[in-house]
Order: C-alpha cells, then sequence, then structure tokens
C-alpha cells in the first residue's frame, strides 16, 4: 500500500467489502434487475436457439471490419440508452428538488437522488456519452464504411482492429461495472481537480472513471493508427487523394487529431493515478503540485476530442445532402480543407475551456480569437452544404431529414460558440447551463449525424430496409424533445442556473426545468419508435439493391447489399471523384467482372478477445487495489501478446469458383452468414 | 417542413418561449446587469448575437427556402452539374473572415475592459476613490469573506457600500471554486494554494444571491451567500454589527470553521478581529499540503447522505 486509503483494505479483495455491493440502494437494486433479466433474456436466447458457437466463431473473434464495426455501434447504442437514463434521471432530479420545501424521496433530502448519488450519475452522463456512446459509434462508423469507401479488402491491420474494439468494450464494461460494485466518480465527467484526488474522492468511483477511460482510450488509439494507414495505403487503383470522398477525408484528418490527442489523455490520467496510488503531487495544491497542470492536459486532449467527433459528423452530411440532392457536393476542395483547417485550430483553441481561471487578457484574447477561427473553415462548411441543396432535387428520406436538423443545430451551436468564445461574455456565463445547451447543440449535431448515418448505411450492410414509417417518427419526435429541452436550458442559462445542482435553490427557474422534464419524456417517446423501427425492419426483412437509395454517389454501394465479407469480389477500378455517380452516369453500374481471381483473407482470432476481458480484470484489479489481479492480468496479457507474435498464422485464400458461387447466392456471404471453417495458409502455399 | 427552422434553432425561438411562459424577465439575471462590468458582458452578448445573425438568419432562412424550393415535387431547375464557383468560393471564406475579424477586436477591447484583475471600464473610478478590499476564502462549502481594512469577516454574507469599486482576492482551503454573482461580478475561478483577483462596482443598493459555479463535492448546491449592496451609512452599522461578534477568527478558528460543512440553510454568521494576513496564511498552508479530508460518511457511499447533509451545527 503506497498512500493512506480511508476504508478497510484485505490482500484476498483488496478494498472490495460486501458493503460496496448498493443492496440498500433501490434505484440500484431496479437497474440490477432490470439488467439481469434483459441479460437473462439474451443468454436464454443464444442458448436456445444454439447460436453460442457461431457468436464466438463470426462476431467475438472476427477480424472483419463491418462486422467489428457493426459491434461497436451496438456497443455505442446500448450505453447511449444508459446515458439517456441519467441524462433522464438528472433532469428529473432538478425538476424534484426546488427550494428548501421540496419533498425528498428514496433516502434524499429533496428530491430522489442525495448529492452524491447524483454527482455520479452528471460525471458519468458526460463519461457515457462522449467517450463511450458517441466514440464507438463513430469509430464504428468509419470502420464498416472508410474501407468500402476506398475500395479495400479490410483494414490496414484487422487484427488490431478487434483489439481496440475490445479494450474499448473492457472500458464500457468497467463503467457499467460501477452501477452494481462500488461508485462511480463523483467528480465530473472532466474529473475536476483537485476534486479526483484521494482526500476529496476516497472511493473507487474515480479510480472507475480514470481506468475505464485509460483502457478505452488505448482502443481509441490504436485505432486511429489503423484508420490512417488504411486510408493511406489501402485505397482502390484509381483512388487518388482528390477522389477521395469526404468522408473518409474527414476521416483521415478526426484520426489524425485522435492519434495526437489521446496520448496526452494517457499522461494525464497516468500522472492523476500517481497522485492517487504512489502518493506523487503532480496536481496537489501543496507540495509542489499544480493543479492547474491537470486542468491543461485534460483540454489539450479534450477539445480536438470534440473535433474528433464533430469532423466524422460533418463527413456524413456531405455525404448524404449530395445523394439526397442527386447533385455532387458543392466545393470539394474547399470541403476538404476546410476540415483540414478545422483540424489543425484545434490544437489551438483549448484554453477556452477555462477562460475564468484567471491567465491575463491578452492570453484569453489570443486563444478567443483562435476559437472563432474555427469559425470560418465551419462556416464555409455550412455554405458548402448550402450550395449543394441550390439547384438540386430533393427528396427527404430519414437520412437528409437528419442531416438537415444538424446543420440547423449546428447553426444554432455556432452562434452561441462564438459568444463563448469572447472572454468577456464567457465570464458570465461559463459553468452556466448555457455552456451545457451550446455543447449539447454541438453534441446532438452529432447525433443527428449518428442517426442520418446509421439510416443511410444499415441497408447497405445489412441488405434489408430500415423502416422509414417508424423513423420518421423517431426523427420529428427526437428533434422535437430537442428543441424543447435545450431551449429551456438556454433560458435557464440567461436566468443564471450553474451545472451540477442536485438541489435548486431558486424556485424561478421551476417553469423552465419542468418544460425541459416535459422535453425528456418526448425523448423517452423518440426511444420508443426508435426501438420499434429495428423491430419492424428485422422482422419484415425487406432486401434491398446494391444501392438502396438509387442515388447513392460512391464506391461503397457499388458492391452488393448486405456486404459480403470480402467486400469487393474483384478490387474496382476508380475513375472519378464520386465513383457510383459516374458510372451511373456512364451506363456503367451493373456491369460485371469477367473473371473472380484468388482472394486472399485474414484468419480469426481469439486473442484480441481474451487481451479485452484481461484488460477488464486489470483494470478491476487496480480500481480495488487487488494487487494480485492487477499483476496476473498484466502476466496474462503480456503472455497473450508473445503468443501472438509467434503466430505465424498467413490468412487463408477464396478460390475464384467459390467466389463466383457466393456471387450467385449473395445470402451465403453476407454479414449474419455463418461461414465454413477455413485452413489457413501453410508457408509453402503462401509463395 | 416550415417549422423546423424554429425547432432546432433555440436561439430564434428564446424570445417565443419566454413570452408563451409568461415568464417576467426580472428572473433573467443577465438581461438586467447592475455593475458597469456586467453591463459591458452583456452589450457584448447583444453586439456578438446581433452581428452572428447577419450570417446565421440569412443562412438559415436561405436553407428553409432552398429545402422548400427544390424539393423533387417542386420540379423546380435542376442542375446536377454545378458544384464549383470561384467567386462564390472566395465569398464563403471572405464572409465568415471579416465577422470573425469585427469579433475578434470586440473580444480583446472587452476582455480587457472586463479584466478580473484591472478592469478598465473602472480605471476611473479606482482612480478617483480607492477600492474597497475584502479577502474571500471558500472552504467545503462555505464563503468566507473577509473585510481587511474593517477587520470583520462574514460567513455566506457579502455587504459591499454602494458607489465603491471592490476588489477582491479569492483563494480556496479545499478544492476550487468559481466565484459569481450574476449581473454584477464577473465569474472568476478560486483555487487552492494560489490567488485570484475579481473587481466590480457596485453602484446602487442590491439584494441578491452569489454563488460557487464550479462544482466542489457533496455540498456544492447548498453553497450560496447573500449579496447586499446599501447605503454607505448601513454599510457601517452592518460593520459594527459583525465587529460585536464574540467569536474572533484566528487561523485556529479557521481551521474548524473549514471542516467540510454544508450550510444547509446558508445561515450567516460573523467573525471579529481576524488575523492579519490570515489570507496568505491559508494560501501558504494549501501550498504547505494542509487539506482538509473530506469524511469517508460523505463520499463512499451512494446511501450515505440519508436524512440530508451534514448540518452546519452538527460539525461546529
Amino acid at each position: 500500500m503506497q498512500v493512506a486509503i480511508q476504508g478497510p483494505w484485505s490482500p484476498l479483495f483488496g478494498r472490495l467489502t460486501l458493503a460496496s455491493i448498493p443492496y440498500h440502494t433501490p434505484i440500484l437494486i431496479a437497474t440490477f434487475a432490470g439488467v439481469a433479466v434483459i441479460g437473462l433474456v439474451i443468454v436464454g436466447a443464444v442458448l436456445y436457439y444454439n447460436k453460442l458457437g457461431y457468436l464466438w466463431r463470426e462476431w467475438i473473434t472476427t477480424v472483419d471490419h463491418k462486422k467489428i464495426g457493426v459491434m461497436y455501434i451496438i456497443l455505442g447504442l446500448v450505453m447511449l440508452v444508459r446515458g439517456f437514463a441519467d441524462g433522464l434521471m438528472i433532469r428529473t432530479q432538478q425538476a424534484m428538488a426546488i427550494g428548501p420545501n421540496s419533498p425528498g424521496i428514496l433516502g434524499a433530502q429533496h428530491g430522489f437522488l442525495p448529492p452524491f448519488h447524483f454527482d455520479q450519475i452528471y460525471s458519468a452522463h458526460g463519461t457515457v456519452m462522449i467517450l463511450f456512446a458517441a466514440t464507438p459509434i463513430l469509430t464504428g462508423l468509419t470502420n464498416v464504411i472508410v474501407p468500402l469507401q476506398i475500395g479495400a479488402r479490410d483494414m490496414a491491420f484487422p487484427y488490431m482492429n478487434a483489439l481496440s474494439l475490445w479494450l474499448t468494450t473492457a472500458g464500457a464494461i468497467l463503467v457499467m461495472l460501477s452501477l452494481f460494485v462500488g461508485d462511480f466518480s463523483a467528480a465530473g465527467w472532466v474529473g475536476l481537480i483537485p476534486l479526483t484526488e484521494l482526500p476529496y474522492s476516497p472511493g473507487v468511483g474515480v479510480d472507475y472513471w480514470m481506468w475505464a477511460i485509460q483502457i478505452s482510450s488505448i482502443g481509441t488509439t490504436l485505432n486511429a493508427i489503423n484508420m490512417i494507414v488504411t486510408i493511406i495505403k489501402m485505397r482502390a487503383p484509381g483512388m487518388s487523394w482528390f477522389r477521395l470522398p469526404v468522408f473518409t477525408w474527414t476521416t483521415l484528418s478526426t484520426n489524425i487529431i485522435g492519434l495526437t490527442a489521446f496520448p496526452v489523455l494517457g499522461v494525464a490520467l497516468g500522472l492523476l493515478g500517481a497522485d492517487r496510488y504512489l502518493g506523487a503531487h503532480f496536481y496537489t495544491a501543496g507540495l509542489g503540485g499544480n493543479l492547474m497542470l491537470y486542468t491543461n492536459l485534460f483540454w489539450i486532449w479534450g477539445h480536438p476530442e470534440v473535433y474528433f467527433l464533430v469532423l466524422p459528423a460533418f463527413g456524413i452530411f456531405s455525404e448524404i445532402i449530395p445523394t439526397f440532392s442527386e447533385k455532387p457536393l458543392f466545393g470539394y476542395t474547399t470541403m476538404v480543407a476546410a476540415t483540414f483547417a478545422i483540424a489543425g485550430i484545434s490544437w489551438a483553441v483549448w484554453l477556452h475551456h477555462f477562460f475564468t481561471m484567471a491567465a491575463g487578457p491578452d492570453v484569453n484574447g489570443f486563444f478567443s480569437i483562435a476559437t472563432m477561427l474555427v469559425g470560418i473553415p465551419t462556416g464555409v462548411k455550412v455554405f458548402n452544404w448550402m450550395f449543394t441543396l441550390y439547384r438540386g432535387r430533393l427528396t427527404f428520406a430519414t437520412p437528409m431529414l437528419w442531416s438537415l436538423a444538424g446543420l440547423f443545430l449546428l447553426l444554432a451551436g455556432g452562434i452561441t460558440g462564438m459568444m463563448l468564445a469572447i472572454p468577456a461574455i464567457n465570464y458570465s456565463v461559463h459553468d452556466s447551463v448555457f455552456v451545457i445547451a451550446h455543447f449539447h447543440c454541438m453534441v446532438l449535431l452529432i447525433g443527428a449525424a449518428m442517426f442520418a448515418a446509421v439510416s443511410y448505411w444499415f441497408p447497405k450492410v445489412f441488405g434489408i430496409q430500415l423502416d422509414e414509417r417508424n423513423g420518421l417518427m423517431f426523427f420529428w419526435t427526437f428533434i422535437a424533445a430537442t428543441g424543447i429541452v435545450f431551449i429551456a436550458m438556454f433560458a435557464l442559462g440567461f436566468e443564471g442556473e450553474t451545472r451540477r445542482l442536485a438541489y435548486i435553490y431558486d424556485p424561478a427557474w421551476r417553469p423552465m426545468l419542468w418544460t425541459e422534464e416535459a422535453g425528456m419524456m418526448l425523448y423517452i417517446v423518440s426511444i420508443g419508435y426508435f426501438a420499434r423501427m429495428l423491430y419492424v425492419s428485422l422482422r419484415d426483412r425487406i432486401p434491398v439493391p446494391a444501392d438502396p437509395w438509387g442515388t447513392s454517389r460512391t464506391l461503397e454501394f457499388l458492391t452488393h447489399s448486405p456486404v459480403p465479407f470480402y467486400n469487393f469480389a474483384v478490387t474496382p477500378q476508380v475513375n472519378a471523384r464520386d465513383e457510383l455517380a459516374w458510372r451511373r452516369d456512364h451506363g456503367l453500374e451493373k456491369t460485371q467482372p469477367d473473371a473472380f481471381e484468388v482472394i486472399h483473407m485474414p484468419c480469426n482470432s481469439a486473442i484480441p478477445f481474451i487481451i479485452g476481458m484481461l484488460a477488464m480484470a486489470f483494470g478491476f484489479g487496480l480500481i480495488w487495489r487487488i494487487w494480485w489481479m492487477f499483476g496476473a492480468a498484466l502476466l496474462g496479457i503480456v503472455i497473450a501478446v508473445i503468443i501472438r507474435s509467434f503466430d505465424k498464422n498467413l490468412g487463408y485464400e477464396i478460390q475464384p469458383e467459390e467466389v463466383a458461387a457466393m456471387e450467385r447466392n449473395l445470402a451465403t456471404a453476407g454479414i449474419i452468414a455463418e461461414q465454413p471453417a477455413r485452413k489457413p495458409l501453410t508457408e509453402a502455399e503462401a509463395h | 417542413m416550415r417549422l423546423k427552422p424554429i425547432l432546432a434553432n433555440p436561439l430564434l425561438a428564446v424570445p417565443a418561449l419566454l413570452a408563451l411562459s409568461g415568464c417576467n424577465t426580472g428572473d433573467y439575471r443577465l438581461f438586467h446587469p447592475l455593475s458597469q462590468v456586467a453591463q459591458v458582458q452583456w452589450w457584448a452578448t447583444l453586439f456578438e448575437l446581433g452581428i452572428m445573425s447577419l450570417i446565421i438568419v440569412p443562412v438559415t432562412v436561405l436553407i428553409a427556402v432552398f429545402i422548400w424550393r427544390y424539393r423533387k415535387s417542386a420540379n423546380a431547375k435542376y442542375d446536377p452539374s454545378w458544384s464549383h464557383s470561384l467567386g462564390l468560393e472566395i465569398l464563403v471564406w471572405a464572409v465568415p473572415l471579416v465577422i470573425v475579424t469585427i469579433c475578434g477586436i470586440v473580444s480583446i477591447r472587452t476582455t480587457h475592459a472586463v479584466d478580473p484583475y484591472a478592469p478598465g471600464v473602472l480605471a476611473k473610478a479606482e482612480a478617483a476613490q480607492p477600492p474597497l478590499d475584502i479577502d474571500v476564502i471558500t472552504t467545503d462549502w462555505q464563503w468566507l469573506f473577509i473585510y481587511p481594512d474593517q477587520h470583520v469577516a462574514a460567513v455566506d454574507e457579502l455587504v459591499v457600500p454602494a458607489g465603491r469599486v471592490v476588489h477582491m482576492r479569492l483563494t480556496s482551503s479545499s478544492v476550487t471554486n468559481d466565484f459569481f454573482i450574476p449581473g454584477v461580478a464577473p465569474m472568476i475561478d478560486v483555487m487552492p494554494g494560489m490567488r485570484t483577483e475579481d473587481t466590480f462596482d457596485a453602484p446602487t443598493p442590491l439584494s441578491d444571491t452569489g454563488f460557487s459555479a464550479d462544482f466542489s463535492g457533496a455540498g456544492f448546491s447548498w453553497m450560496q451567500f447573500e449579496l447586499h449592496i446599501v447605503p454607505q451609512g448601513d454599510f457601517d452599522t452592518w460593520v459594527a454589527k459583525a465587529a460585536a461578534s464574540p467569536r474572533q477568527l484566528t487561523y485556529t478558528a479557521f481551521t474548524q470553521f473549514a471542516q467540510p460543512t454544508v450550510n444547509e440553510h446558508a445561515t450567516i454568521s460573523y467573525f471579529a478581529n481576524p488575523t492579519p494576513q490570515l489570507f496568505e496564511t491559508v494560501v501558504g498552508a494549501a501550498q504547505a499540503g494542509v487539506v482538509y479530508p473530506v469524511p469517508d460518511a460523505l463520499t463512499t457511499s451512494v446511501a450515505s447522505l440519508e436524512g440530508g447533509p451534514v448540518s452546519a451545527a452538527a460539525t461546529k
């Protein structure tokens, strides 16, 4: 034991005792019951239909970028629901706990959540939504789509791709585990310093937050390397740089940000770990520590992270708006330039997250102007989308509606962002709910892009229609709810309400808080429509052609729906920027290859999953200070890596006859289909 | 379709919603800045909204118009070849550039005007009459206002004479807080082991609430203080009342006061004769590693606050 910790500790269980299980908290008991029932139903269904082997062979051990992407998205959607539940509890608590005479239930003096529980919930809400919902969903989308858009067979490093997924999943499991074993951090998703230091957060909450992020961000960093290499090295013949689809461009820029930013987060959290575990003083107020160092390091990652999320969203709009305007994107070159301008400037603006930390007016002024510069390329993008609509032939399928709604959210988030960029204004609304409303405009624009992308590419990946009727209802209820909640929140910002209040001391805020709560109810309705959309789609399974929309422009719509596991039977030759549109204009979209060739594919591997689970044990051991578990898991990871590095698996080949057969019967090659066991190549065969 | 811009563009709808809800704008504290500092902030807010509207409103309207005009069923002119225009592309870079340049100038000027350490708008007033000095120390989770020249200190109550400029030095004995009085004083972080400053003017009498804007732990939601801007005479009376307090603010008394306490009912209390240099002592102590740990009971178990937060009485 390097540092003095409060509470008991034993060598076998570390800090874990029976009291760590929150069996005395009704909300968590109910949550646990719900999770247990859902879990049992899923496990029961898997066993009943005898799908365990299928899941293991085709999904858990897969290295197929599409399946990995889909699993990322499923993980993100599950966490999105978790994050929404947190948001709902925050809003409900604030709607209940207004004024000194407001009643309290379930052990709370006001509302239904004691402050410490409320603080965990809002901290979890931010952590989950940004790092375990938005990030995995966008990573998943880029995983599925980018290799298809550039005509690649898979990612550059399929094995590392699977490893990234399982590390992210390990982090997400740790966050979920904190619900039922111990506590989560109560110091904000940003880890307010020095609140996260041991004297002020003596429990395991901060440790859960810290290690969950640390482990998952290793996955994100690996994925960034993978994406960059894939885009640079794996493009189909003819796919020159200025023929890249804009979504691929934004993915490239976003992953350059990811690769350079996430290590900073790793260091920031690592030093915090040194404080909490080794008694160091990097961020303490005393003994030579500097708490402002943490704030700087966190936002040097945190601000680029925002653009890490928003740039793919811009890429998604840039794919969908041309498709449903039946026109090429206006100003492709300026769009690419704007993308990289945003990525570049994103490095020079972090200080605007703490204008009130008393830097001088000149320092604040510098970061103010740097921040406003982001508005220029962002403005260019909005103009370009607007001119793409001009003289188009617009149809309003759900992906298009989500994209247009995203534009309006961007305008609202943009104008308020420009206001916040001025320190003088910032001094009156910083840490108020005005800021919350502003960045929710931005993250909900990212959310709109995610839903746009899911509805746009779902038919492509699964080969079936996504139910449009429920999709439309989902869209309208979601957008209406967004309007109600966040207009009210902007108003509350002007009323002077600050963030993170477990108890509302000013009854004047009641009307707006209740308005927000009404909006939250509408969000619940929208989630219902989302679930129904999925249910109806999976029930009806209406097949779609290669290009489900009829007006798509990019390469991923050239291959079949569902996309065969080998992506393209024959690697396509790219002739133009919008390849599919070019082929359609030249009457070539239906051409078939003259002959098939041998396709070389990577073999599945269980090691990424094993390392992911070991990483989870590693984190759990550290969080509870169960040193044997931490050591054993670390050793296990090292052994797994060594085993893998001696594994001379050369992948396998699919012979042309088999490709031809699968091309005739597409169902046998789709994402759901089970593949026969295939023998890896021997070294002799490889030569 | 036509409803969507309104639904999705919150700022456009704020005034409409205010009207609908029948709210008295008196609740909108930022709309009624009292101090000169806050007036500059509010002016900057309106200016920024105005200049951004020059670009946001036309773009919002144009997008809405294009959505309507070029819907497929309208059979409007369709030109799939139009995807590039040098003139327009120069324009779309130039217009935001101009706007950002103007905003940048405004930003620099207003930032100097309301600089919490030495606001430009108050330079004249400060030259005419030296500001009232107040030392502010936050604890978990109370405010201590020390008046070094008046030799009194107040808990969770800030009283200042009308017509004076107030200059504050702020520090924390525990974690980071954020001093804020909407419409009066700009926000400034309050950090342990460090000193920040905040300056504002208090032109006319007012009673309001100030608070911490930056989350500081379980008692954060109860961490407000009362602000009273009063005529000079009333201020003198108040100082006399505080000076009559039997409690003397020695450093030892401070260390007891600084133990984690949720002042649930915002009970106001006073100290007489604060030790000279108490502010410097507290900053120095934090730098030397003095902390006021939050008890396990407040943080390790979700249900630990059953029956309400630790009350002020329980810890004194």
